[in-house]
């Protein structure tokens, strides 16, 4: 194993083109994640098309640099304006931009980016730890287990959408159904290709994402003239030299703060579909309940600025155990990380650290190299931002859609590729404005194929279909799906409701179930604790229940 | 834009859409194999969607019926707010069409360059410099896939020809 690592470290480390391109996808993503109205997925987009020649682990390592750098280029734009540049950062503006308007824009750019860095840190240590074992359990799956992870994964995407659950579901449907189209990857059958050979062959799976998710961004961007037309920001703001040594004595300090930002991170991270846009707002309001000075909070608190920061990096280590274990993206941007694995003719699994070992503890290398790289390029990125918001939204639009077109081309040297982007962009910009939620489809489409080849196993291997709820994995999987699919019903229920007493204890309770029938004395444990706690819960809220 | 007009004129779409597909599901060949049939993972997703799109018109409608019929006159389609987003769509398609004659280079800086002026306005100045943004920024990324990436990019016929 050590060899494996020291491998994987040599061609990442030792390799200058490598460490060349992952500086290069550091520098892009913390642009990317800059400017407002671009996010980290379409740094990820736009970069991909540039991997395709490279070798795998070089491909990997540039894509790492663009993950890690969009998750802390949305401090630079939040701090300076008050805009910001992706949704992982908004909470960081609540703190960040009051600390920068004090005066001590050097001491806040600095606690953004260390914290961003330890909690970076954090999660790979946790990546590494966490990937293989989670893999080694991926490889207890049977096909009926892995069909109710993926329900679980898509339930989990719809019930995040907000109010708009039934809308979720069908994003996500058509997600599914868009997957089902051309040849079946079981009986080689052509499915919905109305006489067309190009659909016939299906419907390529990064022309769908980047015309769902970047092409419908583009034309939303430009959609105000008078916006479109202005440059990216009014607010003028200045290079700064950035406070390290007291930021990073600062963010130390506050260790306790660190440290429970960067765990809620890594748990948000790796449930599908809760990414960093949701981890930083949960972060920054742990911190604040557990300040003894909350009224500094929006005025430029330390802790607001750790809190959310730590957290969104951290979210991207999370993210990265589902991918890289199970195969199931954390989400959009890891849902396109998969897609750009593909293009290097990796299917990430349980069984790629063990059958990849080079590779994947090269990406988690490339994971932890990409951080200091984030740190090292942060003074440039801050030139170059500063230089890129004086161009109108228009020009970039323009210039981007273009270059969507050549990159999608380059996939597969077919001009089909393209007209699926542009209809699937056409799609998803007039889901965007219908309210439809675009991160259940693009999950749809990502694991649409995979659901379908383990039912179709499952159902191949034995026509038992109990055996869906009578496998412990598979059950744990399908409580958990309807755990989440009840969760916003319970957060919009009234609190002294029965269901909002009984919806925590009793999920406790069932959760509780499978993990007995797995048998092995560690999970019988973890479900004796869960049954506890539920239990008690029960009886504490029991008074609660007499009076209803 | 989202409405309960809007969103009743969505869920008939949909079912619509699932009506169609469904119905070509069962032109879907059955080679007569064990296991599970070619059609019926997406026949699962098809029901599942009406069912979907049911409920959701089945909401609209009641919500449509229970509000006042001011508020449900407000909504309205205002093209003139999509203006931009159907000049975008356009230009796509017209360079996508003319893609195999024009080919990527000339396609692509006139696309860029039609888009700019379309978008950002037609005085002198900025016919200048959507000129020279659109031959600068296609040529750049041309010659990064052409000569960098190895991509072979549709050359089209007037390069061809030449």
């Amino acid at each position: 194993m050590f060899d494996v690592i020291l491998q994987a470290g040599a061609s990442v480390l030792l390799d200058p083109v490598t460490l060349g391109l992952m500086g290069i996808g550091t520098l892009a993503g913390l642009l990317a994640g800059a400017i407002p109205g671009f996010t980290i997925a379409m740094g990820v987009i736009l970069t991909l098309p540039f991997t395709f020649g490279m070798s795998p682990i070089q491909g990997l390592a540039t894509m790492m640099g663009v993950f890690v750098g969009g998750f802390s280029g949305g401090l630079m734009s939040c701090m300076l304006t008050g805009i910001p540049g992706t949704p992982s950062s908004v909470a960081t503006t609540f703190d960040g931009f009051p600390m920068v308007r004090s005066g001590k824009p050097g001491l806040a750019l600095g606690l953004g980016l260390w914290s961003s860095f330890f909690g970076g840190m954090i999660s790979a240590v946790i990546l590494v730890a966490l990937a293989p074992q989670l893999a080694f359990l991926g490889l207890e799956f049977g096909p009926w287990d892995y069909f109710s992870l993926i329900v679980f994964a898509l339930t989990i995407t719809v019930s995040l959408s907000g109010d708009n659950m039934i809308k979720g579901l069908i994003a996500g449907l058509l997600g599914l159904f868009a997957a089902c189209v051309g040849e079946d990857e079981i009986n080689g059958v052509a499915r919905f290709a109305f006489g067309s050979d190009h659909i016939r062959q299906g419907f390529a799976f990064l022309p769908v994402l980047i015309g769902l998710f970047a092409f419908s961004q583009l034309l939303s961007d430009v959609e105000d003239s008078a916006k479109a037309k202005a440059p990216l920001m009014k607010n003028s703001a200045e290079a700064i030299r950035v406070e390290h040594r007291k930021a990073i004595a600062t963010v130390l300090m506050n260790w306790i703060n660190l440290i429970r930002s960067s765990f809620i991170g890594i748990f948000t991270g790796i449930l599908p579909a809760a990414g960093g846009s949701i981890s930083n707002i949960l972060a920054y309001d742990q911190a604040k309940k557990a300040s003894n000075n909350r009224n500094e909070f929006g005025k430029g608190a330390v802790n607001g600025i750790i809190a959310p920061e730590a957290a969104n990096n951290a979210t991207a280590g999370g993210a990265l155990i589902m991918m890289m274990a199970l195969g199931i993206p954390g989400d959009i941007v890891t849902a396109i990380m998969i897609g750009a694995l593909m293009i290097h003719n990796i299917i990430p699994g349980p069984s790629f650290i063990q059958d990849e070992p080079l590779l994947a503890y090269g990406v988690f290398i490339a994971f932890f190299a990409a951080h200091f790289f984030m740190v090292g390029l942060q003074a440039f990125a801050l030139r170059l931002f500063l230089l890129v918001t004086r161009i109108p939204m228009y020009i970039l639009a323009s210039v981007i859609l273009a270059y969507c077109a050549i990159g999608v081309f380059a996939l597969h040297n077919i001009t089909f590729d393209i007209w699926v982007m542009f209809g699937f962009g056409v799609i998803g910009y007039f889901m965007r404005k219908l309210g439809f939620p675009l991160a259940p489809m693009i999950l749809g489409v990502v694991l649409g194929k995979l659901a379908e080849l383990n039912i179709a196993r499952a159902i191949g291997i034995s026509d038992d279909y109990s055996l869906f709820v009578t496998r412990p994995w598979s059950l744990f999987f399908l409580i958990m799906a309807i755990v989440s699919v009840l969760f916003p019903f319970y957060q919009n229920a009234k609190k002294d409701t029965l269901f909002t007493k009984m919806y925590v204890p009793i999920s406790m309770i069932l959760l509780a179930l499978p993990l007995f029938l797995m048998g092995s004395p560690v999970r019988m444990v973890v479900g004796g604790i869960l049954l506890s706690a539920g239990c008690y819960f029960i009886y504490k809220r029991s008074s609660i229940l007499k009076t209803i | 834009m989202t409405n309960n007009k809007s969103d009743i004129i969505i869920a008939i779409f949909l079912l619509c859409f699932s009506g169609v597909m469904i119905n070509d599901a069962s032109n879907i060949r059955d080679l007569g194999f064990e296991g599970m049939k070619a059609d019926a993972w997406p026949r699962v997703v098809l029901w599942l969607l009406v069912v979907m799109s049911s409920v959701m018109l089945g909401k609209s409608y009641l919500k449509f019926k229970t509000v006042s019929d001011k508020d449900n006159e407000n909504f309205s389609i205002n093209l003139a707010k999509f203006k931009n987003a159907l000049i975008c769509f356009g230009m796509f398609m017209l360079f996508l069409s003319t893609l195999d004659y024009l080919g990527m280079l000339i396609g692509g800086i006139l696309f860029v360059f039609g888009l700019l002026t379309l978008l950002g306005g037609f005085s002198h100045k900025l016919i200048v410099k959507h000129l020279l943004v659109s031959i600068l920024s296609i040529g750049f990324m041309w010659m990064v896939f052409t000569f960098g990436l190895r991509v072979i990019l549709p050359e089209g016929e007037i390069l061809r020809v030449w």
